[in-house]
């Protein structure tokens, strides 16, 4: 009988994966799905990741410069200044729209087997750091163009990340959880992704505001992720502590919110997708 | 058995040609299939068209193909017995000739229950007073703005509706047990509870190790994906090891009968062949619990028989504990230990399969 046991268990190590490596083998297809998918009957494929945001910045780069006549002095280059804020802001805007209907999206594989929910809004944030990286190539490319030299500030990128992750992912929970319950949540998000765009200065220059709004901005959180990946790439400084302080509580405490509203309702979600 | 009797009409020497035909196996089992290869005598046999019929022992017709240019028939059987097939060909000219051939389909064994477990064998599944309450009002706000304005008016009222009431039972390792009842009765909430999808209002349920389950097959494909992506994908969906797909993908393909077919998109494969592949995946290996079912129809008559078979394998292996849900009754008469009646959420019996079965039959009265 014991024998008998430990057979049947020996078997059982053999096919199934344990608990822990479950997720990260799900995780693990999942991104390779999205990835295989994005590319797929693309002439250029992969490399559209780096060309996109590189004619992104061009277009803009070219219509700004010339509508509004920023002073060179606040932004020493101006097309990294552009490209390094809309890769940023498309990370979080590209993690949280697909993110959000992932939930829902899965809804024939959630009502059948058991799988850890959260792994689906957290493959999409995952999914989009990669293109994140992948349009880091494009950064490069900007600043070999224009002779800047990257200095040792490169090495806080990985901590850059790691802030604006977390950020995503709680957010990512979060929104899944709304728009299962309420599908206009689905709706209001781009509208609401289009506003905040607009309010983080992206393509234009932080002294351009007014100084009510620059208050305003202390509560906006990817004014503070901008902000530090210009300071590491473009500015060349060391962020200060406020502003990793400011990017770290943003993160966790998005986190926290999104991760105690997924894990209140998540038992309820099979009954409204 | 197989005997070629070439009936050839009128007198041989004055035609110019006749047809033999000759069986590849003439006795087959039901979920097996044989072909029939027909060889005419004439320079140029491409001018035949052939018509294929076969009659079982008491000389009934039982199908008849359309006129085809083939001399090859692929005899699926419908059922066990003896069959005659009568291939006929005809020549331009008009001009007939016709051979018969005959053969024996055996009925591979039925279903049989797997011997009781020992009543030390351990508990799998425990269902300890689940009950499942839905909030029907709940589930109709799609929007912010029709749960604000029924907040607002106070209409926020749930009205309950109880899917299962307090009920328990335990299944214990290697037993087959059934849970029967009417449309309606909550046998799917109970299985999505035991599946681990959906959580008890009340009570608890537990399950010890991996759950298969033969549910709506191939949830969690994409469409956009090759069959082989797919297989990796929902490997690890259902909880495998990548080793162990790798290891096994060419017995994931080969019992779908889809080689060949790997690199092709899913959305390019026919219903029929999704399901061949999901059913391929989720039976590779042996489960703890197998969940099946009663929707379980896949692919066409062959391929449902290979599935049976295979099921029946499970059922019959003592460390697989199988679930079978139906509201028919006669596969889980064949199949259980033991069952349980729920109806309209509540529990009304449970106990030995002939007891609660014929109880249950007697509803039909």
């Amino acid at each position: 009988m014991a024998a008998d046991e430990e057979l049947r268990k020996s078997y059982a190590d053999e096919v199934w994966s344990p608990d822990s490596q479950r997720d990260r083998s799900i995780l693990y297809e999942l991104v390779s799905k999205d990835f295989k998918l994005k590319y797929r009957r693309s002439a250029l494929g992969v490399a559209w990741s780096v060309l996109n945001p590189l004619l992104m910045m061009s277009v803009m780069a070219a219509v700004f410069s010339h509508m509004m006549r920023f002073s060179s002095d606040a932004i020493p280059n101006y097309p990294l200044y552009i490209i390094l804020g809309n890769i940023t802001f498309s990370l979080m805007s590209e993690a949280t729209s697909s993110g959000m209907g992932s939930i829902i999206n899965a809804a024939s594989l959630l009502k059948k087997v058991r799988v850890n929910r959260w792994v689906f809004p957290v493959e999409k944030v995952l999914f989009a750091v990669i293109n994140f990286a992948l349009s880091l190539l494009a950064v490069a490319i900007v600043m070999i163009v224009f002779r800047i030299a990257p200095t040792w500030h490169v090495i806080m990128l990985p901590l850059f990340l790691v802030y604006i992750t977390v950020f995503c992912v709680g957010l990512s929970l979060f929104l899944a959880t709304a728009s299962v319950f309420f599908r206009d949540v689905m709706h209001l998000w781009g509208v609401f992704l289009t506003a905040w765009t607009y309010a983080t200065p992206l393509f234009y220059p932080q002294e351009i505001l007014p100084e009510w709004m620059l208050k305003l901005e202390t509560f906006n959180p990817m004014y503070h992720y901008v902000n530090y990946i210009r300071n590491l790439l473009l500015y060349q400084v060391t962020p200060s502590l406020k502003l990793n302080l400011a990017c770290a509580g943003f993160a966790v405490l998005s986190l926290l919110v999104g991760w105690v509203v997924f894990r209140r309702n998540e038992r309820k979600f099979i009954l409204f997708i | 058995m197989a005997e070629t009797e070439p009936r050839n009409q009128g007198d041989m020497s004055t035609r110019s040609w006749w047809i033999d035909a000759e069986l590849t196996r003439d006795v087959i089992k039901d979920t097996e299939f044989t072909r029939l290869d027909v060889t005419p005598t004439l320079i140029n046999p491409s001018k035949l068209k052939y018509v294929y019929r076969y009659e079982n022992s008491d000389g009934t017709l039982q199908g008849e193909t359309p006129t085809q240019n083939d001399p090859v028939f692929l005899f699926i059987p419908p059922d066990a017995g003896t069959y005659t097939i009568t291939a006929v060909a005809t020549a331009v000219d008009g001009e007939e000739d016709y051979a018969s051939v005959t053969l024996r389909v055996e009925s591979s064994e039925p279903f049989t229950r797997p011997a009781l477990p020992d009543d030390d064998a351990p508990t799998i599944i425990k269902v300890d007073d689940v009950s499942m309450v839905f909030n029907i009002a709940s589930e109709r706000f799609n929007s912010l703005k029709e749960y604000f304005i029924a907040m607002l008016s106070h209409e926020l009222r749930f009205k309950e509706f109880r899917a299962l009431d307090h009920i328990s039972f335990e299944v214990k390792r290697g037993e087959a047990f059934g849970l029967v009842g009417t449309n309606g009765s909550g046998k799917s909430t109970m299985l999505k509870i035991i599946a681990g999808v959906l959580d008890a209002t009340e009570g608890s349920c537990q399950v010890v190790g991996s759950i298969a389950p033969l549910i709506e097959l191939g949830a969690g494909f994409d469409a956009e994906l090759t069959a082989a992506e797919n297989i990796y994908l929902n490997g690890a969906l259902l909880g495998y090891k990548r080793e162990f797909i790798e290891e096994h993908f060419d017995d994931i393909v080969e019992f779908a009968e889809l080689e060949g077919f790997m690199d092709m998109p899913l959305k390019n494969y026919s219903s029929g062949m999704v399901a061949r592949i999901a059913f391929a995946i989720a039976t590779v290996a042996e489960p703890d619990v197998l969940i099946v079912d009663e929707t379980l129809s896949v692919g066409d008559f062959l391929f449902q028989k290979k599935c049976q078979r295979r099921i029946k394998q499970l059922v019959e292996n003592d460390n697989v504990t199988v679930l079978l849900v139906s509201h028919s009754i006669d596969l889980v008469e064949h199949l259980c230990d033991r069952v349980c009646w729920i109806e309209k959420g509540e529990m009304r019996m449970l106990g030995p399969t002939e007891e609660v079965c014929n109880a249950y039959k007697s509803l039909e009265k």
